[in-house]
């Protein structure tokens, strides 16, 4: 059961700058701050997926597709994050935080923020 | 961004048609009845959708108890065998890496790290229905609902054990700084609709150096 999700790997969202949830980055020192930087999506699978996964949900165990849909919508909104961080000069993005809600069944809205800062 | 929101519209306005030509077909031809009694395509054409509901129903009324039935015989096995796994590849990697690469520090206690980077993983596990009823009936007694509370702790294993693979395949030494968070797929206000809980487990992958 190795499961391999995401066909991009962060690597390539992240463009030579640095994303942590910690609040300083180990080994580097802070310099400046650029203020808050966010990214939103709202992501849905199409009809067909839904009524599979409602079919699934009957018997129980894991939903593969809504798996998949909460990866893609995350690596949507990181890569919204790192574009914003990236137009206002920063290199890094420290003390990350993830906030998900539930608008409709089925589709899921991701909200990512953090604090665009330069390190040396 | 621009080419979905065109298909979007592109899919209301097909529904749309097609909903006002089933309006008008269906119109022209009750009209047409109260002139000509004998038309047998147009009564075909008035009654195709109700009798694709009723099919509909009918495979439905079918369906489900068979699979309430399978839930009742093999979910709980079923959810046994998840846990067996995930516990399986957990020790796999302690075996492998000699410790639990994951840590909830937040910051450096080592100063030799040359890269960082966020890493996350997460799974969205859903309780079947023959556990929600057990739930239920849980519930109106009061106390704990065991049920539920082993498909959301075999969710965030599962969804541990990912992060660690998924750090290890990324190349991280280590992950510092782990948070694990749920989240439902659907409003609790909603009766109907998916029931299912997403855990999703994120940390800071460091790499000493």
């Amino acid at each position: 059961m190795n499961i391999n999700l995401s066909a991009i790997s962060m690597v390539n969202i992240v463009q030579g700058i640095m994303v942590v949830n910690t609040e300083t980055i180990p080994g580097k020192v802070i310099t400046d701050t650029y203020g808050v930087v966010s990214g939103s999506t709202v992501r849905a699978k199409h009809v067909g997926k839904d009524i599979l996964q409602g079919l699934k949900n009957i018997v129980g165990g894991e939903l593969r597709a809504y798996t998949n849909l909460l990866e893609e919508s995350r690596q949507e909104a990181m890569s919204r994050l790192v574009s914003d961080a990236m137009a206002r000069g920063a290199n890094a993005v420290v003390n990350v935080r993830f906030a998900t809600s539930a608008v409709t069944p089925g589709a899921a809205e991701l909200f990512a923020y953090g604090t665009a800062v330069k390190v040396e | 961004m621009m080419t979905k929101s065109k298909g979007y519209t592109r899919h209301g306005l097909l529904v749309l048609s097609v909903v006002i030509l089933t309006t008008l077909i269906s119109s022209s031809v009750s009209a047409q009845d109260r002139y000509s009694e004998e038309s047998g395509l147009s009564g075909i054409c008035f009654l195709a959708p109700i009798f694709l509901l009723t099919i509909f129903g009918l495979v439905w009324a079918i369906l489900y108890p068979t699979m309430l039935l399978w839930a009742f015989l093999f979910s709980g096995k079923k959810l046994d065998n998840m846990i067996l796994n995930t516990a399986e590849r957990e020790s796999q990697i302690f075996s492998q890496l000699g410790k639990d690469p994951l840590s909830t520090v937040d910051g450096g206690y080592r100063k030799d790290v040359n890269k960082a980077g966020i890493v996350w993983s997460g799974a969205v596990y859903g309780p079947s229905h023959w556990h929600l009823l057990i739930a239920w009936i849980n519930n109106l007694f009061g106390g704990s609902v065991d049920i539920f509370q082993k498909v959301i702790s075999a969710g965030r294993a599962e969804s541990m054990q990912r992060l660690r693979e998924t750090a290890i395949r990324e190349g991280w030494d280590e992950v510092i700084n782990v948070r694990i968070d749920t989240a439902v797929m659907s409003p609790g206000t909603n009766k109907k609709g998916i029931r299912a809980v997403e855990v999703f487990a994120y940390g800071t992958g460091i790499k000493y150096g």
